[in-house]
């Protein structure tokens, strides 16, 4: 299911980037391995053609060879936050500081505009979405 | 925890890192309230013990191999709406009908969790025993399909909301029964995707969106089973908790309830494992325990021909027409889900009381009404069927309550009563019957009132229309003029008594110089005059008494 879609460079980079950062496991407050990090300018080079095949992004040639070194440029700017002194700081399960004590309710509620939803359905065979031939999984 | 940076490796899905004490310490509770009832330490040592007898007994004969059996089971929640959004979802509803933009995975949505969820989510892990996170967050787990919007699963990755649980269940009776004990390894909250199905012709295929974002529980098995029948006896005793529990209808039919099973096999007393096999595609518990059987016995025999390697570590269907497993794929490698926290979700924190206040909701469960039934002196059998059902097992207590015998209540329940339900199809708690009446049945016919015969006449017609065992002795009597009534009036006994020892003189001296078997004789004399109405309680007490001769 590949979206050949073409887009500016700065998004591209930013979808790239934020996957390889997804794949390495995000920059965190983790003070017990800042030490191990700093040591991280060795870190491989991405694999870009890897990463465009895994987000369904098609790339001519000569970008694969071009963002290589772009995202590389990314990684670096969130591996600066590693020179941050995390001895003060409590780890944390995730990046937010604030906790929403929001409760949502088990109340159905139908929403109102279903023809517009399937309207946007690139194919639609009523009642089911029309897609092509699904092989297998990722 | 978990993602520390890895360089250029592929995060293994099933990877997980275990770190600061620190941080684990601050999310763990205190172990499950089931334990701190007392339900715990003492017995369960004792069934460890009991443990280790009966499992060798019950493994097929595999050659000197033993297998590894691993279930991960996913449970759909009963919730009203969505995980993530306030869509209804009833099963069976027209295709992508119950969606919105947000399951959709419009741009623009937002998920909000539903709280339930987290109840649901608690309250199964107290009952399996698990170790609660009182912090845990929601994690998007990414694969590209069309049954799945988002592109992406919101999952429980590292820090799921239980971990280190077991689960206790009794093997069947006709398999040799015995109990078991079964580690939990983790407990996890997630959505489901939507349906995929393909068309008749071939050429392209259909998706429905109506089950995307319904609310999933994940629970995943130590890989502690060790046959085809201890893996099933697992599952139905999952699906007897969540229903026990009321989070999911566990069904396996209509696929609230799904196990994808994973089996390998080594050679006893080697401590490495096999290669790992995953089976899918089971509808029913004996699917699963027959697909496992087939597969250990594959794999054992090409260990035996010295083809090991030809097991692949894949993914196989069960065909239920050719009773085998048939390859689906290979894995290539393992997959890369590019885990991260999900961004739109804040974390879900538990508070002491929250978790305290669903501990003592908790019903009774299959365990620790199996163990109080056993105390009952029931026979295990018995035991098993009357803690299979949660509205049995009620109907069961009731009628206890009233002063029922248990063992006459059971055989009741388990005899006529299931007969009857079975062909009118009905369930026990559409019966017009009551657990009260049931045991003033029991009553009249213990006190010798109504003859067991008349009994089931009655329970007949008690469970069809209702009414009471009172007014239904009364009505018959009313009818046929005293023919279900048998006659308790001592004194009109006494009369048919005297009148029978004065026709049998000579009986009677032998009886008085010591034939006294001739009691039977004259109990039978006495029925005969009564024409079969005389109580025979009353009448064998005043008999021996007559007998004596004292007046």
């Amino acid at each position: 299911m590949a979206t050949g879609m073409t887009m500016s460079d700065a998004t591209l980079l930013r979808r790239l980037s934020t996957l390889l950062v997804a794949r390495s496991g995000c920059p965190r407050r983790m003070r017990l391995f800042s030490s191990y990090i700093v040591r991280g300018a060795t870190f491989e080079p991405p694999d870009v053609s890897h990463l465009a095949d895994s987000a369904r992004i098609s790339l001519a040639p000569g970008e694969v060879e071009d963002f290589g070194p772009k995202i590389r440029q990314v990684i670096d700017w969130f591996g600066q936050l590693q020179a941050v002194d995390l001895e003060s700081v409590e780890p944390s399960v995730r990046a937010d500081a604030e906790v929403s004590m929001y409760k949502r309710e088990d109340t159905p509620e139908t929403f109102e505009n279903r023809e517009a939803i399937i309207r946007v359905a690139p194919s639609y065979d009523d009642p089911y979405i029309k897609v092509p031939k699904v092989l297998s999984k990722e | 925890m978990a993602l520390i940076f890895h360089r250029g490796i592929i995060a293994n899905s099933q990877f997980f890192s275990r770190s600061s004490g620190v941080l684990f310490r601050r999310l763990r509770a205190s172990r499950s309230c089931t334990s701190a009832r007392g339900e715990g330490t003492a017995n369960t040592l004792k069934e460890e013990l009991i443990q280790v007898a009966p499992k060798r007994a019950l493994e097929p004969n595999t050659h000197g191999f033993e297998a590894i059996i691993g279930i991960e089971t996913h449970v759909q929640l009963f919730t009203l709406t969505k995980a993530f959004c306030s869509c209804p979802y009833v099963y069976g509803s027209r295709p992508n009908t119950t969606i919105c933009p947000v399951c959709m995975g419009h741009p623009g949505t937002l998920p909000v969790l539903n709280s339930k969820v987290v109840e649901f989510a608690v309250k199964l892990g107290l009952a399996l025993n698990c170790g609660l996170s009182m912090t845990s967050k929601f994690d998007r787990k990414h694969y590209f399909y069309p049954d799945l919007p988002k592109g992406y699963q919101i999952s429980q990755f590292d820090i799921p909301i239980a971990t280190k649980g077991f689960i206790d269940v009794d093997l069947p009776v006709e398999f040799g029964g015995g109990h078991r004990r079964f580690g939990i390894t983790r407990v996890h909250m997630e959505e489901d995707a939507g349906k995929l199905l393909h068309s008749e012709t071939g050429s392209y295929s259909q998706v429905d969106l109506n089950r995307a974002g319904v609310p999933l529980l994940e629970i995943v098995s130590e890989p502690d089973m060790r046959s085809g029948l201890e893996a099933a006896e697992y599952a139905a005793e999952i699906q007897r908790l969540v229903r026990f529990l009321g989070i999911s209808n566990g069904n396996m039919q209509e696929g609230s309830l799904r196990c994808d099973v994973n089996v390998s096999v080594r050679p006893i007393g080697q401590s490495k494992f096999g290669t790992k096999v995953e089976i899918k595609n089971m509808n029913s518990f004996s699917a699963m325990s027959r697909a496992i059987d087939y597969e250990i016995s594959r794999q054992v025999l090409l260990h035996s021909l010295g083809q090991s390697d030809q097991i692949f570590q894949e993914t196989r269907l069960w065909e239920e027409g050719a009773q085998k497993t048939f390859t689906m794929r290979k894995k290539e490698g393992l997959a890369d889900y590019r885990y991260f926290p999900e961004p739109d979700l804040p974390e879900v924190v538990l508070t002491k009381e929250f978790v305290d206040k669903l501990c003592q909701g908790l019903p009774e469960l299959p365990e620790a009404k199996r163990r109080r039934y056993e105390k009952m002196d029931l026979a295990m059998q018995d035991v098993l069927f009357l803690a299979n059902d949660n509205h049995v097992a009620e109907f069961f207590d009731a009628s206890l309550e009233n002063g029922a015998d248990p063992k006459l209540a059971a055989n009741w329940i388990m005899g006529d009563i299931s007969a009857f339900l079975k062909n009118e199809r009905l369930s026990i708690t559409e019966i017009k019957l009551t657990p009260f009446e049931l045991s003033e049945l029991i009553a009249s016919i213990k006190n010798g009132t109504i003859s067991g015969k008349i009994g089931k006449e009655i329970l007949f017609e008690l469970l069809a229309k209702g009414g009471t065992v009172q007014s239904l002795i009364e009505e018959k009597d009313l009818v046929q003029a005293s023919l279900i009534f048998l006659i308790v009036d001592p004194a009109a006994i006494e009369a048919l008594v005297d009148k029978v020892l004065a026709a049998n003189p000579k009986q009677l001296e032998q009886y008085r110089a010591g034939k006294t078997r001739l009691q039977g004789f004259f109990a039978g004399q006495v029925m005969k005059e009564s024409k079969g109405k005389a109580n025979p309680l009353v009448l064998n007490k005043i008999l021996g008494v007559k007998l004596k001769g004292e007046s």
